[in-house]
């Protein structure tokens, strides 16, 4: 098992930088997983750490050795790809045993871990099927059998369960994480599903237009995001536009639409100097009714609310500004009403503009 | 099946005109194949087979040991040597194997050239190399019976290859000349092997990237990754291209033509076309035994394209994720490669078409490289001659005539099958790419026998007999791009014009055809293209009546009756290949697509 570090990845095609200084580094039998939009470019940072790709600027190191000039396969990891490219014309055997088969190795041994492979994923007695014969959730499973075989130093996925239906990505997700567990290996997981990476994955890196705005584990990701892109797209948040006026220790104070706000800098150290123009954010389930000493207040008009059965899901305008909530399931509000919601200081969170 | 008039009339149309122009000819031939002395029989099927002209292989039982005995009739050697002249001119194994053996050689040529140009412009990118590919499309542009004239003027024993590689550069040891079958086999695949490249191709850039991706991370790389993943997933694409040369080359009558004189006529084709007689539509049951055969062996091909291919189609197992096809930027060495092969095979591909234009605008031409005085002449004859002229001005009559039909009944017939299921639009659609699938000897040979005693002899008058095998002859061309047209019309549209009231048929004419007509002209000006070109029906039925012969069978009527035939020949052959070029240009522009679609079986 392999770490994989990136140091100042850039790679263009043609006017389109699809990565921008990429530097990253995933740890030893880690499962990292690359979150980002649609277009970011996190296959092009997997095909350039699958040596698909060859980067503009830039290296790529396995375990510290550079390996930025290997071609694909000497790179020993293995690729599971969105559409899961299993050779048509192959059974599931032969799929699983091809690049067993490139290795080299004795008839008995190709067909002894092919068994192996097909077992991990649960695929006993599917070897004489071909890939038409096989359901969805099936293909991804001799994709990842054919991947695991040859024993890689790394696994990196390209949104592996994104063609499957609901119910079955969340299967997929349990076994995927289990296997990865037992077998130790590295795993490098892209996907643009956010409850996806924050289920599964030991860390993850937030991309957005070729570049990487976070890396941390999804409860550092969730509840200290790092800027306003990380904040919106991680989970839903409440967003006040507002302007530091003076700091006493961690707490700050900002004047906003809504009044004067205390809160916290999102990530801790960082220094905001008054007159700054900053964005504060504040997580559903932090806002709520009863309000105690030293909370902010704002006032709400309540547009709607949704039962979602553990909680309510208030939609709320303070002031143009769109307020989300979540409550106890028995608290009484309704639409068209004016409520005070409250927030502790070091629930609002102070995020850079940009 | 809809019950609406307007289906049951195209349906009716459609299965009427294959039916009287097709199905009730072939069956007559094959009927008469069938029959010896009033009643049904295998007498003649079995009489050419025990003819050593035909077949070289005669087994009998008796009561001696071994009971079986075979007899294989020697066979001559396939080249000779006469003073400083190297001849290659095939092995003769009789007619029957001969034409087999030259469909296979021809098939496996073009396949093996149409692989290699396929996979070196879909896998590599080089400076040029778009152009290149178009290049190499060219000679596509001729049909054989032109190019076979040209070819025979460049490779001749005095002709401009031998005079420039053997007496200018003496770079061969002799004068190598190509004659009989090994002149056919190397016309044919000179001219088809753009179909398989184009068919190759077409797979070869749909195929998903990462199929190969896949295969580069296990460690797969070159022949090996072309051997494992890229040859077997271009394979459907390959056979449907393979099989389709396979069928025109058993049906080229037009090249043997050329050849005449050698072992090239001990070709089916050529030897049916000999026992038809056109004053009197008399045909030998000797012919009609091998045009059984004939169609036999075309028609396995094809039902081994409609089936056995159709079913291998790997529709890519693909969903979403990016997709660009991958090529490879390849360096300088590879690069001149590519050239030099490319180049070479183009230069021989080309040969022809130098040949015919030379030929086309030559006053004279004895042993030297090209020409010794040129002249408007040739052309000026076209003009000047009365049959000469009067055949182009049929040709283009019964041409154009039959693209009307074509257009009509083509656009029904793709309109029923894509909107309508249903064991009647099923044979409908066997029917539209059948004539692919008939030689047009077959089809010339049927029909004369049919309708000889009807109003449409074409002693009488071949026009009308002419048009309607024009007309099902090329239907495929127009039936295919008609088809996919209608598959890009949602049917939803034409429901919106039914919601409002109007009749299907007038939904069909205010909604369907104005949004498939460019489709349906694309198709109907190849199928124009290859109307004017056709070989073996105008030979056969145009020579019933030469006041109303079209412009092939003027062409080689002119070619073996004037001295120095090959001059004006070969200015009617570069007339039809301008009009070739004409509209294969005009039918992409209107199509916006490769041509693939349409000359892909
Ligand atoms: N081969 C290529 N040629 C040109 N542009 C490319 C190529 N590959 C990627 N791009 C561009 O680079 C950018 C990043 O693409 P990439 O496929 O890495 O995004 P992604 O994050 O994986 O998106 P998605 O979630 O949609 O798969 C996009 O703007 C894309 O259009
Ligand atoms: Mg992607």
């Amino acid at each position: 098992m392999v770490s994989i570090r990136t140091e100042e990845i850039t790679k263009r095609f043609g006017d389109v930088v699809a990565l921008d200084g990429v530097s990253l580094n995933v740890r030893e039998g880690e499962f990292f997983a690359l979150l980002g939009p649609s277009g970011c470019g996190k296959t092009t940072l997997l095909r350039v750490i699958a040596g698909l790709e060859r980067q503009d600027e830039g290296r790529v190191y396995f375990d510290g050795r550079d390996v930025s000039d290997l071609p694909p396969h000497e790179r020993r990891v293995a690729m599971v790809f969105q559409n899961y490219a299993l050779w048509p014309h192959m059974t599931v055997f032969d799929n699983v045993a091809y690049g067993l088969k490139l290795k080299g190795l004795p008839k008995e041994e190709i067909a002894e871990k092919v068994r192996w492979a097909l077992r991990l994923v649960r695929l006993e007695g599917m070897e004489d099927r071909t890939p038409f014969q096989l359901s969805g959730g099936q293909q991804q499973r001799v994709a990842l059998a054919r991947a695991l075989a040859v024993e890689p130093e790394a696994l990196l996925l390209d949104e592996p369960l994104s063609n499957l239906d609901a119910k079955l990505r969340l299967e997929m997700r349990g076994e995927l994480r289990k296997l990865q567990r037992e077998l130790g290996v590295t795993a490098v997981y892209v996907t643009h599903d956010q409850e996806e990476a924050m289920s599964l994955a030991d860390r993850i890196a937030v991309m957005n237009r070729g570049r990487i705005l976070q890396v941390g584990t999804p409860a550092e990701i969730y509840e200290r995001p790092a800027n306003y892109f990380v904040a919106d797209f991680i989970g839903q948040s409440t967003f006040i536009p507002g302007t530091v006026r003076s700091a006493s220790g961690e707490v700050y104070e900002v004047e906003t639409n809504l009044g004067v706000m205390r809160a916290v800098p999102s990530t801790p150290g960082s220094d905001f100097h008054p007159g700054e123009e900053v964005i504060l954010a504040v997580r559903p389930e932090n806002l709520r009714l009863g309000c105690g000493r030293g909370s902010n207040e704002v006032e709400v008009k309540v547009v709607h609310v949704a039962y979602l059965g553990k909680h309510l899901r208030l939609l709320g305008e303070a002031d143009g500004i769109r307020v989300v909530a979540e409550l106890d399931k028995d608290s009484e509000v309704g639409s068209g009403e004016t409520v005070r919601l409250c927030a502790d200081p070091e629930d609002v969170l102070i995020i850079r503009r940009s | 099946m809809s019950r609406d008039p307007l289906i049951l009339g195209m349906l009716a149309v459609s299965l009427g005109l294959f039916t009287a122009v097709l199905l009730i000819p072939m069956f007559e031939i094959v009927a008469n194949a069938f029959w010896y002395q009033g009643s049904p029989s295998t007498y003649w099927l079995e009489y050419v087979l025990r003819d050593p002209f035909y077949f070289p292989v005669s087994a009998w039982v008796d009561g001696r040991v071994p009971f079986l005995h075979l007899e294989i009739t020697t066979v001559g050697s396939p080249y000779t040597i006469r003073g400083d002249t190297l001849i290659i001119s095939g092995v003769d194994y009789g007619v029957i194997l001969n034409t087999l053996m030259v469909a296979v050689t021809v098939t496996l040529i073009s396949t093996a050239i149409g692989v290699t140009l396929a996979f070196f412009f879909s896998r590599y990118s080089f400076p040029g190399a778009n152009a290149l590919r178009t290049a190499m499309m060219v000679p596509i542009l001729t049909t054989p019976f032109v190019g076979a004239v040209g070819l025979r003027r460049m490779i001749s024993i005095h002709g401009t290859l031998n005079t420039i590689f053997y007496d200018y550069l003496h770079l061969l040891p002799y004068r190598v000349v190509f004659d009989g079958l090994a002149a056919v086999i190397l016309v044919q695949s000179l001219v088809f092997y753009p179909i398989v490249m184009i068919n190759a191709y077409a797979t070869m850039v749909s195929i998903d990237p990462t199929m190969e991706e896949q295969a580069e991370i296990f460690g797969s790389s070159g022949f090996k990754l072309f051997r494992t993943i890229t040859l077997p997933l271009a394979m459907p694409g390959i056979e449907a291209g393979s099989l389709l040369v396979f069928i025109l080359s058993l049906e080229d009558l037009g090249t043997p033509i050329v050849f005449q004189g050698s072992n090239a006529e001990k070709l089916l084709t050529y030897q049916i076309f000999t026992k038809i007689f056109s004053q009197t539509g008399l045909i030998l049951p000797e012919g009609t035994a091998l045009a059984f055969y004939l169609l036999f062996f075309s028609m396995v091909a094809f039902f081994v394209i409609r089936k056995y291919v159709a079913l291998k189609q790997y529709a890519m197992l693909s969903r979403g994720g990016t997709w660009r096809p991958r090529t490879r930027r390849i360096g300088a060495a590879r690069t001149i490669l590519v050239y030099a092969v490319s180049l070479t095979i183009l230069f021989f591909a080309l040969l022809p078409h130098i040949g015919v234009i030379l030929l086309s605008v030559a006053d004279t031409w004895g042993p030297s490289p090209i020409p010794e005085s040129f002249s408007l002449k040739n052309f000026r004859f076209i003009v000047e001659d009365h049959l000469t002229f009067s055949s182009v001005r049929n040709s283009l009559i019964y041409s154009t005539v039959a693209t009307l039909i074509i257009m009509v009944v083509g656009s029904g017939a793709a309109y029923v099958v894509s909107r309508e299921g249903g064991r009647w639009s099923e044979i409908l659609n066997y029917l539209a790419t059948m004539p692919i699938a008939v030689p047009g000897i077959v089809v010339a040979a049927g029909l004369f026998y049919t309708y000889s005693a009807t109003p449409l002899n074409p002693v009488i008058n071949p026009a009308y007999l002419l048009t309607l095998a024009y007309s099902v002859r090329r239907m495929p061309f127009t039936v295919r791009s008609a088809f996919a047209g209608m598959l890009q019309t949602h049917v939803n549209l034409e429901e919106a014009a039914w919601n409002l009231g109007a009749s299907r048929t007038r939904a069909f004419f205010n909604v369907v055809v104005p949004l498939v007509l460019p489709n349906v002209i694309g198709g109907a000006m190849l199928s124009f293209v290859y109307c004017m070109s056709e070989v073996s029906t105008s030979l056969v039925l145009g020579g019933a009546n030469p006041a109303f012969a079209p412009i092939t069978w003027k062409m080689a009527d002119i070619l073996y009756s004037l001295g120095g035939g090959q001059f004006p020949t070969a200015a009617l052959g570069v007339l039809l290949m301008s009009l070739q070029l004409a509209a294969i240009v005009g039918s992409n522009v209107l199509l916006k697509q490769r041509v693939s679609a349409l000359v892909g079986a």
